[in-house]
């Protein structure tokens, strides 16, 4: 898979403040790339930096295979961003807004304008003015321009911000069609993780300008992956009768941790076979492991809640977020 | 370039066309030529004028007498120095608002260079300008008919036009610099304090016999504002005024070719 974005130690200082150190970046083509840190962490700096907007101190960007020159010049045909809040001239109306783009992203097909309003749901809005606009409307305003010459590459930054949740859900089933439908990679920063957990298929986690984890597809269905918890006051007894029962399950301290699909969706025969075996649990819960819980060790070094475990090695940083408990 | 250039030039027309600044500057830059004629009234007859309630009765009359060739020197001192402020704040909109309105982001990252963006708007500045001189100079003129002052000439006509129309092209060839305080320092503010300090600079410099050396002062000389112009300045004050402009339209190139895009 080739790169859409790939960065080489990318530095950017600010006079004595370092606000991006070393970043070494890559975005295959076709990814959702979810890019998680706190306010401050370096998540614009370094959009800016992809963006031909500010020059590297040390370092290099290339985006879509092109490196990006020192007078930010880049293949911005292809490229469709959000850059922080969004913005448009205010006595402008939204179709007038959009048309400037289309003639600065120098496309000759005046459908598109209409198109992408469509797309965006900002029909009803197309003739006022962008000053009068809500901020969600706004956004939307600020997603059409990214998405109105057709980019192979996106590049938002905090997509989700000032979207009511109808508008949130509505902007990620889009993202998620361009991407799966029409093989846009998308690179999107925000410190909503929910929302970078619900799209990214990778999560890049920078924290004081440092890249400090990356987390694949296989890392992300752990931390997605539902579990039932099961505690007994007889151990041995609920180990022996879930074992005849043909259930398998691992040990975590005193708990003991079921992930097959058919004990998650059927608690309740859990607890029946347990008080068949004269072994009642006293506590049984479906839990799911937690990005946020995951980001939050990372970029602060605390947990909300204590490990379950101190020597399962990477598990020991995944604690359950609560489903549903008997 | 040239499909990027005509893209960059229609968008700049229509963010324009669409403001109320060019509406505002043009009602300010009108307020030189219907002053100009308030005075010929005046001067015409300033016991009429008294009665009327036009003037004070303490009022001193000491701008000359009512003639074309007194509302032309008034039209050509108001270019030089009223176009320094009234092009001056249009200028620092033009390229300030991009940062006020936060939409300097949205003119980086495009296949349409920010040479052509820039480019752009120095041309939509230098029009609206010159048709700002333009407009002074012809409403002027109308006044001046309307108010029916005497002297008129071709001769003085032909003068008094190199003499408003230049003052308002040396204006306008000082603007870069505007354009350069509005783009680095991201707003309208800072050109505005850049315009305080020239018009006061210029002042000094006039008072002390410097004027010809210094940018700022010379479309004043020009306007004859002190005297005749062959007196007050030589073909350097022209190579001075030139030479500032261009290093004023290439530091602006060269800052938003360059410099970091934080906002």
């Amino acid at each position: 898979m080739s790169n859409a974005i790939e960065t080489n130690q990318l530095t950017k200082r600010f006079g004595d403040i370092l606000a991006v150190d070393a970043i070494d970046l890559r975005v295959g083509t076709g990814e959702i790339y979810g890019f998680l840190g706190l306010n401050g962490a370096g998540k614009t700096t370094t959009i800016r930096a992809l963006l031909g907007m500010i020059r590297p101190s040390a370092g290099n960007v290339k985006v879509l295979g092109q490196a990006l020159g020192p007078d930010g010049r880049g293949p911005w045909a292809r490229v469709g961003h959000l850059v922080e809040s969004p913005s448009a001239y205010p006595e402008l109306s939204v179709r007038e807004n959009l048309e400037i783009s289309r003639r600065l992203y120098a496309k000759q097909d005046t459908r598109l304008v209409d198109k992408v309003i469509e797309q965006l749901a900002l029909g009803s809005y197309a003739d006022r003015k962008a000053g009068t606009l809500s901020s969600g409307n706004l956004q939307r305003l600020g997603l059409a321009r990214a998405l109105l010459h057709e980019p192979e590459l996106l590049i938002l930054d905090e997509p989700a911000n000032g979207l009511d949740p109808a508008g949130v859900v509505e902007i990620r089933e889009l993202l998620r069609t361009l991407a799966y439908e029409k093989g846009v990679t998308i690179f999107m920063s925000s410190h909503i993780l929910t929302e970078v957990d619900r799209l990214a298929t990778r999560i890049g986690i920078i924290h004081k300008g440092k890249l400090i984890e990356e987390l694949d597809t296989h890392k992300l269905e752990q931390l997605r992956a539902r579990h039932l918890e099961v505690q007994v006051r007889n151990l041995e007894a609920a180990q022996i009768c879930l074992q005849s029962a043909g259930f398998k399950y691992t040990m975590k301290d005193e708990t003991i941790i079921l992930t097959d699909p058919h004990s998650i969706s059927r608690p309740d025969y859990i607890a029946h076979i347990l008080v068949n075996a004269g072994t009642a649990p006293t506590r049984l819960a479906v839990e799911q492991q937690d990005l946020e819980e995951h980001f939050l060790q990372l970029t602060s070094g605390t947990s909300l809640r204590a490990p379950l475990s101190r020597d399962e090695g990477e598990q020991s940083n995944l604690t359950p977020r609560k489903e549903g408990a008997l | 370039m040239t499909a990027n250039f005509s893209s960059a030039l229609w968008a700049e027309t229509l963010k324009l066309r669409r403001s109320k600044v060019p509406l505002f500057t043009a009602i300010g830059f009108s307020m030189a030529p219907l002053f100009g004629g308030l005075f010929m009234i005046i001067l015409k007859d300033p016991e009429a004028a008294r009665s009327m309630g036009l003037i004070s009765a303490k009022a001193q009359l000491a701008a000359g007498t009512a003639e074309w060739a007194t509302l032309f020197n008034m039209l050509a001192q108001a270019t030089a120095v009223g176009g320094a402020i009234v092009f001056g704040i249009f200028t620092a909109w033009l390229f300030g608002r991009e940062f006020s309105d936060r939409t300097a982001k949205e003119l980086l990252a495009l296949p349409t260079p920010r040479e052509a963006i820039i480019g752009a708007k120095f041309i939509v500045m230098a029009i609206w300008t010159l048709l700002l001189t333009v407009w002074c100079y012809v409403l002027g003129l109308v006044i001046g008919t309307l108010v029916d002052i005497p002297g008129w000439s071709s001769e003085l006509l032909r003068s008094a036009t190199v003499d408003i129309l230049g003052a308002g092209a040396l204006t306008i060839i000082l603007l870069p610099f505007v354009a350069f305080f509005a783009s680095a320092g991201k707003g309208e503010l800072p050109p505005f304090g850049w315009l305080i300090l020239t018009v006061v600079l210029a002042q000094v410099a006039a008072i002390t016999g410097w004027g010809d050396w210094f940018p700022w002062a010379i479309p004043a000389l020009f306007s004859g504002a002190v005297g005749p112009r062959s007196e007050f300045m030589g073909v350097h004050s022209y190579i001075i005024i030139i030479f500032t402009s261009l290093m004023g339209i290439a530091i602006t190139f060269y800052w938003w070719r360059t410099v970091d895009q934080t906002r």
